[in-house]
């Protein structure tokens, strides 16, 4: 608990991860306000000028739009935002996190005054993942204040029940969940190279790889075998069924505004949880056993 | 091993690959002594306090800390240690209060423990600013204060003069000497030999990872005095009689002045001979080399 503190103060007195939830924040605004203008353009809002859309989304589209601007299909839109654009902001994070402890030389500091290792990198992982949760709460408490502005303009702000709010807090831990392949990769390359800039590529290249290996989702139409292959070995699927869950789970369909995406060839929620427990929890193990293991040298 | 030790190490190595970096090792360190751990650059030093910190494991050999081996119970052997390595390294980010807390919290310590800390360094007023906002002087001073936090028995510091002005200088020879007064021992890593010779009681020199001389200042100036002998007119022959003396180390000449390698407590009998030989002797003494002299000699450096 001791070093759990230590690590909060660190990270929640760092300048960096303020700096990515604005930009998170701000991006994600950004988002919600292109969708907010197409509904808004759409349904005739907005009078007074010539202004046209260039592209009419389909009324199915159109319609997805709406719900994802309402309660409670706004805070499925937020979880969404969460596990892209906060998925890359989080590999950042975790890189800053991680390999500037070596680039300062603070490790050292730190580690000969308290020489249990693994604790410390598992209060550390603690710390980020906290924060982590806290960015995605204020993420939700930004996207609702938006939610109640459109509703506002345009005349509709949809209803809460009870149950969507007691679930909120659950589907929230979902979204950090799928985020943790990439965090545990993260963090392993920068115990690996000793560097933010380890981490930080490892990370990305991680990301790029896994979303690039998408280019073969066809296999999966092929066999069921090549199926189970395929979705055992890329993450990106897995992802996507725990992200698909919360858009579903407040009343929203990723399908219809995402044409290529095809729901029945998703894993099973059960296997996605699975496998991203596995790929997970390795980049971990290896993270610590390297931190544990390695001999800290070298100049400050 | 000793209980009287504060560190102990034996035979303690360390090889990165084909480079042997600590060389079979064996200190032995004093409680509430100021100890000095002198070497060129790159001789080891500063991998041997990692090893010693638990931050590097050694090869071969193993080191006590305290009582406690390093290796087996870490958390016991670092528990009263505070140390500083290489240069200051905090969170540029955070203030130097802030600093101290992130220690103070990782370690249970009560945070009245910072403002005491910070008092002893005379930091207080710059206590709340950034650290990246620190001249180097003050920040060698936090690094300091961050070493004292756990009022530790064992103070390993590796360069602590680093950065400080003269008057910074003198206030933390003062220091140590107050810390090493309360019983606290203190490992003192330093390229300042002169600041060594003053506050240090024993050293040990190192050089490619292995000691080249152990022991307290006063002992190993005491084995490198030296004969200084001055003839008039017969140096080339006192300098050919001197040395077929079988008790006579080195002899050397520096025109009419003959440096003897003999013990100081000889030089009598060096007088007798020449005189006896009808060389006439205008000045004999014995010369005492400073430990800078020593350890240029020793280690064979040109400077440090």
């Amino acid at each position: 608990m001791n070093l759990l503190q230590a690590e909060w103060i660190k990270l929640s007195r760092r300048p960096l991860a303020w700096l990515l939830l604005i930009i998170f924040l701000l991006l994600m605004a950004l988002f919600l306000g292109i969708i907010f203008l197409a509904v808004g353009l759409s349904d005739g809002v907005f009078t007074g000028g010539d202004v046209r859309m260039q592209i009419i989304p389909r009324e199915d589209q159109l319609e997805q739009f709406r719900l994802m601007l309402r309660f409670p299909g706004i805070f499925g839109t937020v979880l969404s935002q969460v596990n892209s654009i906060g998925g890359i902001l989080a590999i950042v994070l975790a890189a800053g996190v991680f390999g500037s402890e070596y680039s300062w030389g603070t490790l050292r500091l730190q580690l000969a005054r308290q020489p249990r290792r693994g604790p410390y990198l598992i209060a550390k992982t603690v710390a980020l993942l906290l924060f982590l949760l806290l960015g995605i709460g204020l993420a939700m408490l930004c996207g609702s204040l938006l939610g109640l502005f459109f509703g506002a303009v345009l005349g509709n702000s949809g209803q809460v029940s009870a149950s969507d709010l007691l679930l909120l807090p659950w589907r929230m831990l979902r979204s950090l969940y799928v985020m943790l392949p990439y965090v545990m990769l993260t963090i392993a390359c920068c115990v690996l190279g000793r560097s933010v800039l380890a981490g930080a590529v490892g990370g990305f290249l991680f990301l790029a790889a896994d979303i690039s290996v998408g280019a073969f989702s066809f296999l999966t139409s092929m066999s069921d075998t090549l199926a189970f292959i395929y979705n055992l070995l890329v993450v990106q699927q897995n992802i996507n069924t725990l992200v698909v869950l919360n858009s579903q789970s407040y009343g929203l369909d990723p399908a219809i505004i995402t044409r290529n995406l095809d729901l029945t060839v998703l894993p099973s929620p059960l296997q996605a949880v699975l496998v991203i427990a596995v790929y997970s929890g390795s980049f971990f193990a290896i993270a610590y056993r390297l931190f544990v293991r390695r001999d800290l040298t070298g100049a400050t | 091993m000793s209980s009287d030790s504060a560190v102990q190490t034996e035979h303690l190595t360390k090889q990165f690959k084909q480079r042997i970096a600590v060389d079979a090792v064996s200190l032995e360190v004093h409680r509430g002594e100021i100890f000095g751990f002198l070497g060129p650059n790159g001789a080891g030093k500063t991998t041997t306090i990692a090893m010693l910190l638990g931050l590097i494991r050694p090869t071969r050999g193993r080191a006590i800390v305290l009582g406690h081996d390093i290796q087996q119970e870490p958390g016991a052997a670092l528990r009263r240690v505070g140390a500083m390595i290489e240069a200051p390294a905090f969170y540029p980010y955070l203030s130097g209060w802030n600093n101290l807390r992130v220690l103070t919290r990782a370690a249970g310590l009560p945070d009245t423990r910072i403002d005491a800390v910070l008092e002893i360094v005379e930091l207080q007023a710059r206590a709340h600013d950034r650290f990246r906002t620190y001249s180097q002087g003050m920040k060698q001073r936090l690094a300091i204060a961050a070493t004292l936090l756990a009022e530790p028995e064992l103070i390993i510091l590796d360069e602590p003069t680093n950065g400080l002005d003269p008057a910074g200088t003198v206030e933390l020879r003062s220091l140590i000497r107050t810390l090493a007064e309360q019983g606290q021992t203190i490992f003192l890593c330093s390229h300042q030999l002169h600041e060594v010779e003053q506050v240090c009681r024993r050293v040990a020199i190192l050089k490619q990872g292995r000691v080249l001389a152990q022991g307290s200042v006063a002992e190993l100036l005491q084995q490198r005095r030296r004969v200084q002998v001055r003839v008039v007119a017969s140096a080339p022959r006192a300098l050919e009689l001197l040395r077929t003396v079988p008790w006579i180390g080195a002899v050397e000449q520096q025109g009419d002045l003959l440096l003897v390698d003999v013990a100081g407590s000889r030089a009598p009998e060096v007088n007798a001979l020449l005189t006896r030989h009808d060389i006439p002797v205008a000045e004999i003494r014995t010369r005492t080399e400073s430990l800078e002299q020593f350890f240029l000699e020793i280690t064979g450096e040109q400077g440090c």
